[in-house]
């Protein structure tokens, strides 16, 4: 039995800035929604679990991993919750809370995604392809061939371009502040 | 001369290379002037709206505040589709006084506003016009039929892209044909391309690609037309992750939109970067 966290609702609401108990199930999301059919959840009843509470079961399921962010689900949905900000939520939840499912390859991507950002004020997209091979093994030997096919034609650039690294490490620390004031 | 600033993003300095030569030569032809912003920072993508909601707005916002506090310019040119849509997230967020106060003093600086955000399709429908790009067209396309695919990011929310009809939008469909093309009605235009799933989830994306191809193919297309870079690359690239799985796939090209303008108003070929594609484009830009 999971256990039921009664203010998860009010914390989606705040932090998401949408109101999961409009929902009344119709699952036009579902209906609409490209990842439904390949993970083990679909979104009508992620909004169905916050309800309830149930964060376990959420953090649990592959659903929030697999979610591509297409905003087809906020787009129709006839109560206006903006579902995909739900989705945002609750991958922002898992992380916090450190229980980011183990096989969710997407995880990692969006860490790399971030460290790069971080490190070259812009994310060098070879670097995270690199890196995320690295970090995770069973990734090694996808798409090589198409890789270097790619590589070969000119379609990637090598190298990576650099931002205002200054200013990016000021709005990090700046957020690390107000987040700090407020814990 | 219209005045755009230029906002690349990560991906046209990084996988799509030909949608920077080919947006910048046709910009350049139709007389758009498009100046860089300086040391333009990533936009955040689907990384920091996962990890950060302040992060996912403040990083959006310091570029629009630069635009408009240190160039001076009232608009500008996103051409990756999601870098438009976290530009338009930013700026939606800037409605809320709480969020809004909490991103300028992240920014540093205070937030002027009143900064137009153009995707690939509206500089040239908005910014050119379509009467002005039918003028300049000395090589159409003839005949050629083209699906017109928009994905997720341009269009959706539409309270946050401004768009017009987020379910069945038409103004690349209007493009395409300013340049002689015939672009087929499709059912699949602005279904989910699977996006950086790309990157993990391989079946996913081939499955998502699989559809929206047969689809394209189904109503008489001869070419997809993108304006998104991760469009372009997982439509391109992932028609061969198909054909491991039926060996009697057809192949299809997929072009930037940014690439047929080119090719119709005579920007010279060596901008258009025709031969970085993995499906074979030279048959339908001959």
């Amino acid at each position: 039995m999971a256990a039921i966290d009664t203010a998860l609702a009010a914390r989606v609401s705040a932090e998401a800035g949408t109101n999961a108990y409009k929902c009344y199930q119709c699952k036009k999301c579902t209906t609409g929604c490209p990842v439904a059919g390949f993970a083990e959840q679909h979104p009508a009843q992620i909004i169905r679990l916050v309800q309830l509470g149930d964060l376990d079961t959420v953090l649990d399921g592959d659903f929030i991993w697999l979610c591509t962010g297409c905003e087809t689900c906020t787009t129709r949905c006839p109560q206006g919750i903006d579902i995909a900000a739900v989705m945002d939520e609750m991958r922002i939840i898992a992380r916090q809370t450190k229980r980011v499912r183990k096989d969710a390859p997407f995880a990692n991507i969006l860490d790399l995604n971030l460290k790069s950002m971080k490190r070259w004020g812009r994310l060098y997209e070879v670097e995270l392809l690199m890196l995320d091979k690295l970090t995770r093994p069973s990734s090694l030997m996808d798409d090589v061939g198409m890789g270097i096919k790619m590589f070969a034609k000119g379609k990637i650039n090598p190298l990576p371009t650099v931002g205002d690294r200054t200013q990016m490490k000021r709005m990090l620390a700046e957020i690390e502040k107000i987040k700090g004031e407020r814990s | 001369m219209k005045q755009l600033a230029y906002y690349p993003g990560c991906s046209l300095h990084g996988t799509a290379p030909e949608l920077d030569s080919s947006f910048r030569a046709s910009a350049a032809a139709l007389d758009v002037e498009l100046t860089e912003i300086p040391g333009w920072e990533c936009c955040g993508n689907t990384a920091a709206h996962s990890a950060d909601r302040l992060l996912a707005a403040a990083l959006p916002v310091n570029e629009l505040t630069k635009v408009k506090t240190d160039m001076r310019l009232d608009a500008v040119a996103v051409p990756c589709a999601a870098c438009f849509s976290r530009f338009m997230a930013g700026a939606h967020e800037m409605q809320d006084e709480g969020m809004r106060a909490d991103v300028e003093r992240v920014v540093g600086r205070a937030y002027p506003g009143g900064v137009t955000v153009r995707n690939l399709i509206d500089v040239y429908y908005d910014e050119v016009g379509l009467d002005e790009l039918t003028t300049r067209v000395t090589r159409p396309f003839v005949g050629l039929k083209v699906a017109a695919y928009y994905g997720c990011l341009l269009t959706r929310p539409p309270e946050v892209t401004l768009a017009d009809d987020p379910e069945y939008p038409t103004h690349m469909e209007a493009l395409v044909k300013a340049l002689g093309a015939v672009p087929v009605e499709w059912s699949y235009k602005t279904d989910c391309c699977g996006a950086s799933l790309a990157l993990c989830e391989q079946d996913v994306v081939i499955e998502l690609v699989r559809k929206i191809l047969t689809n394209a193919k189904a109503c008489g297309a001869e070419a997809v037309v993108c304006a998104c870079p991760l469009c372009q690359v997982n439509l391109d690239t992932r028609q061969a992750g198909i054909k491991t799985k039926d060996a009697a796939w057809q192949e299809i090209p997929i072009l930037y939109l940014s690439q047929i303008v080119g090719r119709a108003i005579g920007v010279p070929e060596s901008k258009l970067g025709l031969k970085k594609h993995m499906v074979d484009v030279a048959g339908v830009m001959a």
